[in-house]
């Protein structure tokens, strides 16, 4: 039993890997700018999964689940406090993760707006055809 | 019976894979707008990983942002640039 | 072509899973996943963030990752706070010059005529009130479940866009919701990020004592500290106001992106070529 839910843990890892490599090629190969923009999501995105994989841990018994890193009192006693610890998830990589969110949005915002100035400027957005023009 | 926790990582394998599906039709799709709601579904899947690996934070943001504001912008600004992306040939860019 | 994506999809699969078998069984090295167990650092912030019994060490609220964001590590989210404002100031600055006005007062700005079918209207109608509500429980509660400001943030970003594309951008305009009223919203919400991570400093020029930058609870060498409970309810301190102005903030942030991309483009190519001025 214990090495059929490994197995499982490792088809959502390594599927996480492929989309990362899947991502990677659209941004390298395909012409379009907003194809590229879409790609770029997908693989911080994925980056972003990843990081809040290696916070996860195994089920302290087979009936009880790992918990959020949420206090669910607002008055815990000491138990309540070393129970908390023993059974509660990485709380760190989802705050990094969270910062990390909002500065991909930021960037790809950004990328938006140039790739509009990019057409209003050369009326293409194709990157071999606004490579023909030599600026 | 299956147990709690062989259920819980089978609901994760699945949804792993059907996100692999949902990333490669949205980079081998022609038209832009399949593209960006093949997208949206991934997204719609990554939020269910996030729940199953007890995150909640993060899946509250995921949903507003991936599934409701990037496919919103993309779709700006397809609507004022091109909606297929196409071969090399053709007539050079169309007005707005 | 179905034929090739049914191919290549379906061998991607076998892929992913070949691999995950020849991994469990310990061909790549024997590594036993998910680990057990969280690391030091992890333990030490599960266990600190609501102990009344380390009163130098607790940031005083339930939920662990909002005290790491606003407390344990604040300078981060300072920066990325900058970030975000540095990728609107430049969205702002490629639209500069470019201004509605000219195609309101042509347009008729009563909404006959504009925007999606009726169906679509008054279900806009009955949703907005909705989910500004939902965003402001999100934000407000964000010390004690999960939660918070950009979460509640960009929940309340929808209803804009949503006014947007159904009823049309000249009625957002005719309601008041312009460029410079987002602009202000959004800088007050930053001056509020601003004030409360200065707070505790305030104190300690008052009243002569040591005192930090974005400090929350008192500490050992510098006994200043925002009250952690008002009338026994728990609000942790600054991650109140913090989760407050950042509210503020990211909605009225992201409702100035989508109305500088929603400008038709005759008028922004009137402008950029030169015919129509301010």
């Amino acid at each position: 039993m214990n090495e059929l839910n490994v197995f499982l843990f490792n088809t959502l890892l390594f599927s996480l890997f492929f989309n990362a490599g899947i991502s990677l090629y659209g941004i390298f190969a395909r012409p379009s700018l907003i194809k590229k923009i879409i790609a770029l999501t997908i693989f911080s995105d994925t980056a972003n999964v990843l990081a809040i994989v290696v916070g996860y841990r195994t089920w302290p018994s087979p009936e009880q689940s790992p918990i959020p890193p949420v206090i669910t009192t607002t008055n815990p006693t000491t138990e309540d406090i070393a129970r908390f610890a023993s059974q509660a998830v990485d709380p760190l990589p989802q705050a990094l993760v969270l910062t990390a969110i909002v500065i991909g949005l930021a960037v790809t915002l950004f990328l938006v707006f140039l790739t509009l100035q990019v057409y209003r400027l050369y009326g293409t957005t194709d990157v071999r055809r606004v490579a023909k023009l030599r600026g | 019976m299956i147990e709690l926790n062989t259920l819980t990582y089978l609901f994760m394998a699945v949804a792993g894979v059907v996100s692999l599906i949902a990333t490669y039709l949205a980079i081998v799709e022609n038209d832009l707008v399949k593209a960006v709601i093949f997208s949206a579904l991934q997204s719609t899947v990554y939020t269910i990983i996030y729940y199953l690996l007890m995150a909640p934070d993060i899946a509250l943001v995921y949903i507003p942002v991936s599934v409701g504001l990037y496919p919103a912008v993309i779709l700006f600004l397809i609507k004022k640039t091109e909606r297929t992306e196409g071969d090399l040939e053709g007539s050079g860019g169309d007005s707005g | 072509m179905r034929i090739k994506k049914l191919l290549v999809l379906s061998s991607l699969i076998i892929l992913v899973l070949t691999f995950s078998l020849a991994f469990t069984k310990g061909a790549l090295g024997y590594y036993p996943l998910p680990l057990p167990g969280v690391r030091t650092l992890a333990y030490w912030y599960l266990i600190t963030t609501l102990n009344p019994r380390y009163p130098s060490f607790t940031a005083m609220s339930p939920e662990a990752v909002t005290a790491i964001v606003w407390d344990y590590r604040g300078l981060d989210t300072l920066f990325e706070t900058a970030v975000f404002f540095l990728a609107i100031v430049g969205a702002l600055a490629l639209a500069r010059g470019i201004s509605l006005k000219k195609a309101l007062d042509n347009a008729n700005n009563k909404d006959n005529g504009k925007g999606l079918s009726l169906i679509c209207k008054t279900a806009t109608r009955l949703l907005t009130p909705l989910i500004i509500a939902v965003s402001a429980s999100i934000a407000l509660h964000g010390h004690l479940t999960p939660g918070g400001g950009f979460q509640g943030g960009s929940a309340a970003a929808v209803a804009p866009l949503l006014i947007l594309v159904i009823f049309s951008v000249y009625f957002l305009l005719s309601k008041g919701v312009a460029e410079k009223p987002m602009l202000v919203l959004r800088t007050a919400g930053l001056i509020g990020i601003y004030l409360t991570a200065l707070a505790a400093v305030l104190i300690g020029l008052v009243t002569g004592l040591n005192a930090y930058v974005f400090q929350n609870q008192p500490k050992l060498d510098a006994p200043v500290g925002i009250p952690a409970q008002v009338s026994n309810a728990l609000i942790s301190g600054t991650l109140f106001f913090f989760n407050l102005s950042e509210y503020l903030a990211v909605a009225s942030g992201f409702t100035l992106v989508f109305m500088l991309l929603s400008i038709p483009e005759e008028i922004v190519r009137s402008f950029i070529s030169g015919e129509a001025h301010e």
